[in-house]
C-alpha cells in the first residue's frame, strides 16, 4: 500500500524517471536472462525458453581447455599492470605539473596531456601501427641504431608491455587531472609551516601531497580491482584485432565471448564465459569492499 | 572534503607568490628537482602529441613515399591524393553523415534521459530514490552480459543493421548520471519549495527552472556522451554489416582491414588511379578525430569539471 501510496504522492517525479528505468530494464536487466543460455544449446529460432537445456555442458567445454585459464590470467594481469602504472604514473605527472612554477607551460602540458583520452581506440590502433608495423618508426630506428628489426606484431611476449604503455598514454591525463583536482584542495597552509621548518620539496611531496589526496588514490584503485575481470574489450580488439599470434599474452575474458559469440556463434559457450565472469566480478568487488571498509572507511564504495 | 578547503587556496593568491620567490635563491637540491620536473613534463606532453602529428603529417604522403619511406616523421614526398580520393568516394560523406546523425541525436536524448533520471534520484522526497540508484549502480557494474544484449537488440528489438542500434544503447550512461545526481544535490532545496507553492508542478519545475540553472553540468554531460557516441565502434561492430550505415570509425576499422579499399570508399565510383591505401586510412582518422581536436582547446575545461565532479563524488 505505501508503494502506491508514494508513487501516486510523486507522481510527476517518477514519470520523470520512467525512460531512465525503462532503459535499464531493457539494456541492462532483461538482457540478464540471456545468463540462462548458458545453460543451454541455444537455437536462435527456438528462443531462450524454446532451445534445449544441457546443464553444465558449456562450463565443462571452457573450463575443459585451457582456454579459461590463459584469459583469465590475461585479464586480471593486464589490469594489474593497467591499474598499477596508469595511475602510479599520472600521479606522478600530476604532481610534477603542480611542482612546475610556469603557469604556461602547467597550462599547455596538461592539454596536451589530456588530448590522447578523447580518441578512439581503433585511431589508436592505427598510431600503433605508425610505430610498430613492419616498415614503422620504430623499426627505422632501430636500423638506424644499427639493431635488427623486430616483429613488433609476432611477439607475443612484447605486448603486455607495450599495451601497459598505451594505456598509460592513454589515460594518463584523465587521471591527473583528478589527482591535480584533490592537490588543489590542500590547504597552502600546511605547504607554508612545512617550508618555515626547512622541508625540501620533495619532502613536501612525501609529506604533505600524497597523504592529504590518499583517499583519492585509494578510491580509484578500488574502482580498478573491482572491475579487475572485465578486460577493455575497445582497447584490446581495436589494437590485436584476430592476430592470433598474440593471443596467448593477450585474449582477455571479453574478446574470448566475443569471438566465441560472432565468429563461432556459439552463443552457450559464450553466456558460460560471461556468467563466469560476472560472478568473478561480484566476488572482486565483493572483497575488496570489505577489504577497502578496513584500511579507508571513507573510501568503499557502498 | 575537498570544498571546505577550496576557498583557502582561493582567497590567497600571495602565498603562492611568495614561494616562487623564495625559490630563486633556493639550493642546487630544489634546482636540480625543478629541471627533472621539467623534462619530465615536456618529453611525456611531447610523447603525447607525436602520434598526433604523424597521423596529419602521413596523411599528405603520397603512396610512392610511403611504398619505399613507410611511415615518416616529415613526409619524402607530399600529396593530397588521399583526401582526393576519399571525397571522390561516398562512403566518407555516408559515414560522416551517420556518425553525426548518431552523435547528435544520441546526445540530445541521452542527455534529457539522463538529467530526467537524475534529478529524481536526487530530489529528497523521492522515497525510492536510493533503490533507484542502486540498481543504477548494479547496471554499472554488472551489465547485461554480452549474449543478453546482443539477442534483446538483434532478436528482440530487430534492430540489426538500424541506426538505432547506435543510438539506443547508450542513452543513460550510469556515471555521467551520477555527475548530474552530485550536481542536483548540491542544489538548495528551497528551489523545490519555492516552485511548489506557487503551483507548479515537478515536472514543469524540472524543465522551467531546475534544467535552466544546471546548463554548465548539461553542458559537460552532454560532450561526454558526444565523444562516447562519436567514437564508440563496438555496437557497429556488432550489429551494423550494411555499409551504407557504417560510422567512421567502423570505416577506419574497414579501411584497417583493407578488403578492396577502391571498391568500399568508392562506393560506385570509378578511379584511374589506384587506391594510395596507406595514406587513406590516416586522412579517414584525420577527419575523424578532426572536430575533436579542434574544438578541444575550448572544450577542454567543460570534461575537467566533469571529471572532477565525478571523482569527488563517486
Amino acid at each position: 500500500m505505501g508503494f502506491i501510496k508514494e508513487i501516486m504522492k510523486n507522481r510527476q517525479l517518477y514519470t520523470l524517471a520512467i525512460p531512465g528505468i525503462v532503459f535499464l530494464a531493457l539494456f541492462s536487466y532483461i538482457p540478464m536472462f540471456g545468463h540462462l543460455i548458458a545453460f543451454e544449446r541455444f537455437q536462435p529460432v527456438k528462443g531462450i525458453w524454446g532451445s534445449e537445456w544441457v546443464g553444465l555442458d558449456n562450463f565443462k567445454f571452457f573450463f575443459g581447455s585451457q582456454d579459461w585459464l590463459r584469459v583469465t590470467f590475461n585479464t586480471v594481469y593486464l589490469n594489474a599492470l593497467f591499474l598499477i602504472f596508469g595511475i602510479g604514473i599520472a600521479l606522478l605527472l600530476a604532481i610534477l605539473i603542480n611542482e612546475a612554477t610556469s603557469t604556461l607551460l602547467k597550462k599547455i602540458s596538461q592539454s596536451l596531456i589530456f588530448l590522447p583520452y578523447f580518441i578512439s581506440w581503433l585511431v589508436v590502433s592505427l598510431m600503433i601501427m605508425a610505430f610498430m608495423s613492419t616498415d614503422g618508426l620504430l623499426n627505422q630506428w632501430l636500423g638506424q641504431l644499427g639493431i635488427s628489426e623486430v616483429n613488433w606484431y609476432q611477439n607475443a611476449k612484447l605486448w603486455p608491455i607495450i599495451l601497459t604503455l598505451v594505456y598509460v598514454w592513454k589515460f594518463s591525463g584523465y587521471y591527473s587531472v583528478i589527482f591535480m583536482a584533490a592537490i588543489v584542495g590542500i590547504s597552502n597552509e600546511y605547504y607554508e609551516s612545512a617550508r618555515i621548518d626547512g622541508a625540501t620539496r620533495l619532502q613536501q611531496i612525501l609529506h604533505i601531497t600524497i597523504p592529504s589526496i590518499r583517499s583519492v588514490i585509494v578510491v580509484l584503485l578500488l574502482l580498478g580491482v573491482g572491475r579487475i575481470f572485465f578486460g577493455d574489450f575497445g582497447m584490446i580488439y581495436g589494437i590485436i584485432g584476430d592476430n592470433s599470434i598474440l593471443f596467448p599474452t593477450t585474449d582477455v575474458i571479453d574478446t574470448y565471448s566475443f569471438r566465441a559469440l560472432r565468429q563461432l556463434g556459439n552463443f552457450g559457450m559464450s553466456s558460460a564465459v560471461v556468467l563466469y565472469q560476472s560472478i568473478m566480478g561480484i566476488a572482486a568487488i565483493l572483497i575488496f569492499n570489505k577489504i577497502a571498509k578496513k584500511i579507508d572507511p571513507e573510501s568503499r564504495l557502498f | 572534503m575537498t570544498n571546505p578547503s577550496m576557498p583557502v587556496t582561493k582567497d590567497k593568491p600571495k602565498p603562492k607568490m611568495k614561494r616562487n620567490k623564495i625559490k630563486n635563491d633556493q639550493s642546487f637540491g630544489e634546482k636540480a628537482f625543478l629541471t627533472f620536473t621539467y623534462l619530465i613534463i615536456v618529453v611525456f606532453s611531447a610523447v603525447c602529441v607525436i602520434p598526433f602529428w604523424i597521423v596529419l603529417a602521413d596523411s599528405f604522403a603520397s603512396e610512392a613515399s610511403f611504398l619505399k619511406n613507410g611511415y615518416q616523421l616529415l613526409p619524402s614526398e607530399w600529396s593530397l591524393d588521399a583526401y582526393i580520393y576519399l571525397l571522390q568516394g561516398s562512403q566518407l560523406l555516408t559515414s560522416y553523415k551517420n556518425s553525426l546523425i548518431v552523435a547528435i541525436v544520441g546526445t540530445l536524448l541521452a542527455v534529457a534521459i539522463t538529467a530526467m533520471f537524475a534529478y529524481v534520484i536526487a530530489h529528497p522526497r523521492v522515497k525510492y530514490r536510493n533503490v533507484l540508484a542502486f540498481l543504477t549502480y548494479l547496471a554499472m557494474v554488472l551489465g547485461g552480459g554480452l549474449v543478453g544484449f546482443y539477442i534483446m537488440i538483434a532478436n528482440w528489438l530487430h534492430l540489426k543493421d538500424s541506426i538505432w542500434a547506435l543510438i539506443l544503447p547508450y542513452l543513460m550512461n550510469p556515471f555521467y548520471a551520477f555527475i548530474l545526481v552530485a550536481f542536483y544535490k548540491s542544489l538548495p532545496y528551497e528551489i523545490n519549495e519555492a516552485a511548489t507553492i506557487d503551483g507548479a508542478g515537478d515536472i514543469k519545475l524540472f524543465f522551467k527552472i531546475i534544467l535552466p540553472i544546471s546548463t554548465p553540468v548539461i553542458a559537460t554531460v552532454s560532450l561526454f556522451y558526444a565523444i562516447l557516441y562519436w567514437n564508440d565502434w563496438y555496437l557497429s561492430l556488432l550489429f551494423i554489416d550494411d555499409h551504407n550505415l557504417h560510422p567512421l570509425q567502423l570505416m577506419i576499422r574497414q579501411l584497417i582491414s583493407n578488403l578492396n579499399v577502391a571498391a568500399y570508399v568508392g562506393g560506385g565510383a570509378s578511379y584511374q588511379v589506384s587506391a594510395p591505401s596507406n595514406s587513406i586510412q590516416l586522412a579517414t582518422v584525420c577527419l575523424t578525430i578532426g572536430p575533436i581536436v579542434l574544438l578541444y582547446p575550448f572544450l577542454q575545461k567543460y570534461f575537467v569539471k566533469g571529471i572532477t565532479i565525478g571523482a569527488v563524488k563517486g
